[in-house]
C-alpha cells in the first residue's frame, strides 16, 4: 500500500508541474501571440488607431521591395553575428577551461558581470569608444597612427561589435560546463597518434562539440534578430534590422496592425530557418 | 490665554483637515527630461499656490508611444494622467477615436487670451484641447567648426559639413516642409504624392552628408556639442540652454524661417478631475504663465506678444519675427503609412 502510494506520488507531481508549465506558456506566450496574429489582420486607420476588420493588406505590404530587403538584411546580420560570437567565445572557453580553478572562477565571474550590463549601457560605451574625440580614433591620432580620424560609428562593423559583445558572455557561459568536463584523453590520444597540435582544434574539438555549437549558434541567431538598441545606436540606417522597422511602425507611427503583420512574417521566417538548419545538421550527423 | 491657544490650535487642525480633505490632486504628464522637470519646478507651483490644487508631475514617452499607451488605458477605462502635453498629430488622432474629455470653454476664461485657433472645439462647441506652447526646430551648428550662422536652409545641402550632419529619422520633423519651401516655392508641392516624392528625392541628396539619422535626441545633442557632428536639425529651446551654458553651439533661424510645432493640453476621457483640469488650463493660458514658460523653458508663447511683459531680448531668445514653417500635420496624417514608408525607404536604402 505504502509502496504503491510512493510510486503514484511522482506522477501527480510531474503532471502538476507540466500543467503549470503549460499554463505559464499559454499565458505568457500563446495568448500574446494569438493577440498579435489577430491584430495583424486589423485595418490600420491613419486618422485614428485601427479598425477591427479582416484584411490581408498588412501582409501584402511585406512583399514590397523595402521590407523584403530589410528582412534579408536582418537574417544576414544576425547569422553573421551568431557565427562570429560563437567563433570568438568557443576558443576563449577552451582556453579558460585549461586554467587553474581560481583563474577559471575569475573568468566566470567576469563573464557573469558582463551579462548584468544593459544593452543601452553597452551601446553607449561602444559609442564613446568609437567616437572621434574620446575614443579609439582619437587615441590612434594621439599616437600618430591616424592623421585625420573619423568616428567609427555608425557603421556595420560597429553594429557587429555591439552584437558580438552582447552575445559573448551568454555563449561562453552556455558552452563552459560541457567544455570544462570534456574527456581530455581524446586530444592526448590524437596528438600521440600524430595529429599536429595546431590541428587538434579543427580535427578533434570542433567535431566533438558540434552538437553543442550548432544549437548555440542557432540560439544566438534568434537572439540577435530581436536586438533593437545596437542597430539603432551603432548601425547606419542601411543596417537597421526588421526589429527596428517593426518598432518604428508599431510605436513610432502607432500602426499596430502593420507592426504585428511584419512581426508575424518574421516569426514564420525565423521558424523556417530554424527547421531548415535542424534538418540539415541532423542529416549530416553520422 | 491657554484657552485661546487651544482654540487657535484646534482651529488650525480643523482647517488643515478640511483642506486635506478637499485638496485635489492633478496628475499632469509632459515629455520626460527638461520639459517635465522645468514645468514641475517652475510653472506648476504658481498654479498650486493660486488654487490649492496639488500637481503630481509625471514624464511621458515619445508622442506615438504615449498615444498607444493612452489608447490602451482608455480601453481599460483608466487615465494615466489627468492632463497631457501632446503635439497636434496625437491630438487629432486621439480626437478621432474619442480619447479626450470634453471641456467647457466658459469655465476657462483665461483661454480667451490665446491666439486664434488654439482652443480646439468639436461640433458641440465644447473644447477637446487647449494650446499649451509652441516650440521651434532650427538649423543648429557647432560654432567651433563654423562660427558663421547659416543664412538659408539651402546651406544644409552644401558639401561643407564634412559629412557630419545629424537629421531626425521621422518624416514629421519638418524637413519635408523646409525642403518644399526652400527648393519648391512652398509647401503646396506636398499636396500630391508626386510632389512629395520630388521633395523626398531632394532630401535624399543629403544622404552622403548625414552621418547620424537620429531617433534619440540625447545622442544628437551630445554629438553636436562634442564636435562629432557639425550641424543638423534640432530644438531651438534646448539648444539655447546649451548656448547659455557656454557650449560651442548655435541655433539659427534661416531666411526661410524656423520650423514651428504646437503643443496642446488634452484631458484623457477617463480623468476624474475635469473641473480641476479646466482651472489648470485657465491658469496656463494667461499671458503671465505664457511669459514665465518663455523665460524658464525657452518655448514660444501662444498669446499676442503685446499682452506679455517680455523684453525684446527675451522674445528674440524664444522665437523670431521671420514667418515660421509649419509642419503640415494634415498631409502627414492623410498620407500616413505611404509617406512613412517612402521616407524610411529613402533613408535606409
Amino acid at each position: 500500500m505504502g509502496a504503491a502510494r510512493m510510486m503514484r506520488m511522482p506522477s501527480y507531481g510531474s503532471r502538476l508541474i507540466s500543467g503549470l508549465a503549460f499554463g505559464v506558456m499559454a499565458v505568457f506566450f500563446v495568448v500574446p501571440l494569438i493577440f498579435m496574429i489577430v491584430v495583424s489582420f486589423y485595418q490600420p486607420d491613419p486618422m485614428g488607431f485601427y479598425k477591427v476588420d479582416f484584411v490581408w493588406e498588412n501582409y501584402a505590404k511585406f512583399f514590397s521591395s523595402f521590407y523584403y530587403t530589410v528582412s534579408l538584411r536582418s537574417l544576414y546580420s544576425s547569422a553573421l553575428g551568431a557565427v562570429l560570437v560563437v567563433a570568438f567565445a568557443f576558443p576563449l572557453v577552451l582556453f579558460v577551461s585549461d586554467l587553474s580553478r581560481s583563474h577559471q572562477q575569475f573568468w566566470i565571474i567576469s563573464l557573469l558581470s558582463l551579462m548584468c550590463l544593459s544593452e543601452v549601457i553597452i551601446g553607449f560605451a561602444w559609442l564613446i569608444l568609437m567616437s572621434q574625440s574620446a575614443g579609439i580614433p582619437g587615441f590612434l591620432e594621439w599616437i600618430g597612427l591616424w592623421d585625420n580620424p573619423r568616428s567609427l560609428s555608425p557603421s556595420f562593423g560597429a553594429m557587429m561589435i555591439g552584437l558580438v559583445f552582447l552575445g559573448f558572455s551568454i555563449v561562453a557561459l552556455i558552452l563552459y560546463p560541457s567544455v570544462s568536463r570534456r574527456d581530455r584523453s581524446i586530444e592526448e590520444a590524437a596528438v600521440t597518434l600524430g595529429t599536429p597540435p595546431r590541428l587538434v582544434f579543427f580535427k578533434i574539438l570542433l567535431p566533438t562539440f558540434r552538437a553543442s555549437l550548432v544549437p548555440v549558434t542557432l540560439t544566438m541567431f534568434v537572439y540577435m534578430l530581436g536586438v533593437f538598441v545596437m542597430p539603432t545606436m551603432l548601425g547606419r540606417p542601411k543596417d537597421w534590422t526588421m526589429t527596428v522597422i517593426i518598432s518604428d511602425k508599431a510605436l513610432g507611427d502607432a500602426n499596430l496592425p502593420l507592426g504585428a503583420a511584419l512581426a508575424v512574417v518574421m516569426l514564420i521566417v525565423t521558424v523556417l530557418v530554424l527547421i531548415a538548419s535542424a534538418v540539415l545538421t541532423r542529416r549530416r550527423t553520422p | 490665554m491657554g484657552i485661546t491657544k487651544i482654540l487657535t490650535a484646534s482651529t488650525a487642525i480643523v482647517m488643515a483637515l478640511n483642506s486635506a480633505a478637499w485638496a485635489e490632486e492633478l496628475t499632469i504628464s509632459a515629455w520626460g527630461g527638461f520639459f517635465e522637470e522645468t514645468l514641475a519646478a517652475e510653472i506648476y507651483p504658481g498654479f498650486t499656490a493660486e488654487t490649492g490644487i496639488e500637481v503630481r508631475s509625471i514624464a511621458q514617452p515619445e508622442d506615438s508611444t504615449w498615444m498607444t499607451q493612452l489608447m490602451a488605458a482608455a480601453r481599460a477605462g483608466q487615465a494615466p494622467a489627468d492632463l497631457s502635453l501632446v503635439v497636434d498629430e496625437v491630438l487629432l488622432r486621439g480626437n478621432e477615436v474619442g480619447l479626450w474629455a470634453e471641456l467647457d470653454p466658459a469655465a476657462m476664461p483665461g483661454t480667451e487670451s490665446l491666439l486664434d485657433g488654439y482652443v480646439k472645439l468639436n461640433g458641440d462647441g465644447n473644447a477637446f484641447a487647449v494650446g499649451a506652447l509652441a516650440f521651434y526646430t532650427t538649423f543648429v551648428t557647432n560654432t567651433d567648426f563654423d562660427a558663421d550662422a547659416p543664412a538659408s536652409w539651402a546651406e544644409l545641402w552644401e558639401p561643407k559639413w564634412d559629412g557630419k550632419l545629424g537629421i531626425v529619422t521621422t518624416p514629421n520633423s519638418g524637413l519635408l516642409e523646409v525642403t518644399a519651401k526652400t527648393f519648391f516655392g512652398g509647401v503646396d508641392v506636398l499636396q500630391t504624392r508626386d510632389g512629395i516624392e520630388q521633395v523626398i528625392a531632394k532630401i535624399a541628396e543629403l544622404k552622403p552628408q548625414v552621418s547620424l539619422w537620429y531617433r534619440d535626441e540625447g545622442q544628437f545633442q551630445q554629438s553636436l556639442e562634442s564636435g562629432e557632428l557639425n550641424a543638423g536639425l534640432y530644438y531651438h529651446d534646448v539648444t539655447m540652454l546649451s548656448v547659455w551654458d557656454g557650449l560651442p553651439v548655435a541655433s539659427t533661424f534661416p531666411a526661410e524661417g524656423g520650423i514651428v510645432s504646437d503643443a496642446y493640453w488634452v484631458v484623457p476621457r477617463d480623468s476624474e478631475h475635469i473641473e480641476a483640469a479646466e482651472k489648470f488650463l485657465d491658469y496656463m493660458s494667461r499671458p503671465e504663465a505664457q511669459a514665465l514658460m518663455a523665460r524658464m523653458m525657452g518655448v514660444t508663447p501662444i498669446v499676442p506678444r503685446d499682452s506679455m511683459d517680455l523684453t525684446d531680448e527675451e522674445f528674440a531668445a524664444v522665437g523670431s519675427d521671420i514667418e515660421p514653417i509649419r509642419v503640415q500635420t494634415e498631409i502627414h496624417l492623410r498620407e500616413g503609412d505611404w509617406l512613412e514608408t517612402k521616407y524610411q525607404e529613402m533613408i535606409a536604402q
